[in-house]
């Protein structure tokens, strides 16, 4: 195998933004279908009210909730990778932290759009925002739903802002070879980068600030989201273990959405197959195992508490999620995200692209799943039994939660032809740097260099 | 008026070579010397006496001024149009502090760029660097090559270029 350079590093990124062939524009045609779709059933609602989904009496939190949940989850394992890893200096991470960046960025634009939908009155959003209305009536600041506003688009800004800074450096190199519009287009966004020993010195501070910033961040906010439901006293919602089992559950898909995204991308760039080696992916895989373990015992240990606590409400609740009318949901989730990532315990399944892939995907149908019978069981099965109810899935929020995977894919696949989709910098830092004189002690191997 | 450059600026295939003329050059008294690299090395840093950033100032009084703001914010608010809730205090702290911690997070990120721009744009104009087209056109810098830029009067160019020549510079340009 040819060794790694500078130059191999920058030819291999840069070629990955040449002009895409028709396999691209395919599935771009296939994704714009999807999302046109899920534009009209969007249309659809705000024309004629909530009565596409399948939200009902007692349940009013329904698959609009449910996908809010399942994005910000998504985006999770993107800052996880970019910022805490950064912070504790994993050596996996330089190869994929820029493409789950961006898959974070994506998925919060992607999650931020939920809650608006689910109101209905789409129109009536910025009623979320405290600003002062002619009545000077301001929000609730008491309320957990206005934490989550806060805490999710200061996400939202915050992951764009570290993912663009992140982006400089490697714009710049963009720009050096380019041409014409794009030349001016890589200049702009590179704001002048020329690596001078003053732009790197702020740069990197800064770099560093950031992700010990987006650390706490990261844990933040899916406890806040948990905290949406942990905060109120519905049966199955009211539990103090929902912060850590939130964060634990957002890696946990997090991480197989990276892999899912990852593997298709290694295979349609040919340079990438060297820069995202398997160890890689079989780093993400023991991470998927460990909050995989979490997740499962979160599962076991709120049936012992809703047994141990005595309260009948939350005895009734937990027999209703296996036994009641919405259990193939509760046995298709321990299916997918208990018993899915136990193969993974074996070197040679993780080791197996084949394999990874697939169960990266059964986890992500697990972990929808997960959301959902949190969100639905819950508020379908409440403290009055006179108002009990199922769940009938409707065609407008089928289309839309569709359309959503389609919006984050077009995303992501204008990234990868418009923006370098590794960090060239990084993994160059990362490598032993050229030296005429190979004296390892005057400077250190790669690896242990950061 | 922005003093003209007057040096020379090389460029180097490998680091070891421009860490020798940076520390060459520094020890014979030219102190204004800017680097160029395709990656933050430490070594570079090393070479020119670990220069520190003061970034962090600027993240923590952006990020004080988000605190200060979100618990002034929440709780002016909460006494401009009084909504009691189960006898919950108005004025309060612990339910604040979730916005209190998203705003310094978020103040403190703008802040961090901020004072990353601001630090190397004030850095960057204190520094003289060439005109030249080969200077401002050079696409190296940031793929495999490194570069140094060193300001030196006209009378030292002899003794600049052939300390830059003895560590190899694969090009020497002169401007001024």
């Amino acid at each position: 195998m040819s060794v790694l350079t500078y130059a191999k590093i920058n030819d291999s990124v840069i070629a990955s933004l040449e002009p895409p062939k028709y396999k691209w524009y395919l599935s771009m045609l296939i994704i714009l279908s999807a999302l046109g779709a899920g534009l009209f059933a969007l249309g659809y609602q705000i024309m004629h009210g909530l009565e596409g989904s399948g939200i009902t009496t007692p349940t009013f939190w329904g698959v609009y909730i449910t996908d809010f949940v399942f994005w910000v989850g998504i985006a999770h394992a993107g800052t996880l990778i970019s910022a805490v890893l950064f912070l504790t200096r994993a050596p996996f991470r330089t190869s994929i932290y820029r493409a789950s960046e961006a898959m974070t960025v994506f998925a919060v634009i992607t999650a931020g759009l939920f809650p608006l939908i689910h109101l209905g009155r789409i129109w009536n959003f910025y009623w979320f925002i405290p600003y002062p209305t002619q009545r000077m009536l301001w929000v609730n600041f008491k309320s957990p739903l206005l934490w989550d506003v806060f805490a999710v688009s200061t996400y939202m800004s915050v992951s764009i802002a570290f993912f663009l800074v992140g982006l400089v450096p490697d714009f710049a190199s963009v720009r050096d070879h380019a041409k014409g519009a794009k030349k001016y287009f890589y200049g702009l966004m590179a704001l002048g980068f020329r690596g001078t020993n003053i732009q790197w010195v702020h740069y990197m501070r800064g770099y560093l600030l950031f992700a010990a910033l987006a650390t706490p961040l990261v844990f933040s906010v899916h406890s806040i989201v948990s905290w949406d439901f942990a905060m109120s006293s519905i049966p199955g919602w009211h539990t103090t273990i929902f912060a850590p089992y939130f964060v634990a559950g957002a890696i946990f898909s997090g991480c197989a959405m990276v892999i899912t995204i990852m593997i298709p991308m290694r295979a349609i760039f040919p340079g990438f197959g060297k820069i995202i080696t398997v160890k890689h992916l079989e780093a993400l895989a023991k991470m998927i195992i460990f909050t995989g373990g979490i997740v499962t015992y979160a599962y076991s240990i709120e049936f012992f508490i809703a047994y141990y606590s005595g309260s009948q409400y939350e005895r009734a609740l937990f027999w209703y999620r296996p036994f009641g009318e919405l259990n193939g949901f509760f046995w298709l989730m321990v299916l997918c995200n208990c018993v899915g990532p136990i193969p993974l315990w074996r070197k040679k399944i993780r080791t197996n692209l084949v394999a990874l892939f697939i169960i990266s995907i059964v986890i992500n149908i697990g972990m929808w799943l997960e959301r959902f019978n949190i969100v639905v069981t819950s508020t379908a099965h409440d403290f009055i039994p006179f108002v009990w109810a199922g769940y009938t899935f409707q065609w407008v929020e089928i289309w839309v939660t569709v359309g959503s995977f389609a919006w984050f894919f077009m995303w992501f696949f204008m990234f990868v032809k418009l923006m370098p989709s590794l960090a060239i910098a990084e993994l160059k830092e990362g490598l032993t740097p050229p030296l005429r004189h190979k004296c390892q002690h005057c400077l250190p191997a790669s690896g242990s260099y950061r | 008026m922005k003093k003209k450059f007057s040096g020379y600026w090389a460029t180097f295939e490998f680091l070891d070579d421009l860490c020798g003329a940076i520390k060459e050059l520094r020890s014979s008294g030219y102190k204004e010397i800017t680097t160029h690299s395709p990656c933050p090395r430490h070594e570079i840093d090393h070479s020119l006496g670990d220069p520190q950033s003061r970034v962090p100032f600027f993240t923590l009084i952006f990020g004080m001024v988000g605190t200060v703001t979100a618990y002034t914010m929440a709780n002016w608010m909460s006494v401009d149009w009084v909504l009691p809730v189960s006898s919950k205090p108005l004025v309060t702290f612990i339910p604040y502090t979730v916005i209190a911690f998203e705003l310094t997070v978020l103040m403190g990120a703008y802040g961090t760029i901020v004072g990353m721009l601001f630090l190397i744009y004030k850095g960057t104009r204190a520094k003289t660097f060439p005109i030249s087209k080969e200077y401002k056109e050079y696409n190296r810098f940031l793929n495999d090559r490194f570069g140094l830029v060193v300001s030196c009067d006209k009378g030292d160019f002899t003794k600049v270029e052939m300390l830059l020549k003895k560590y190899s510079a694969e090009e020497v340009y002169n401007e001024g």
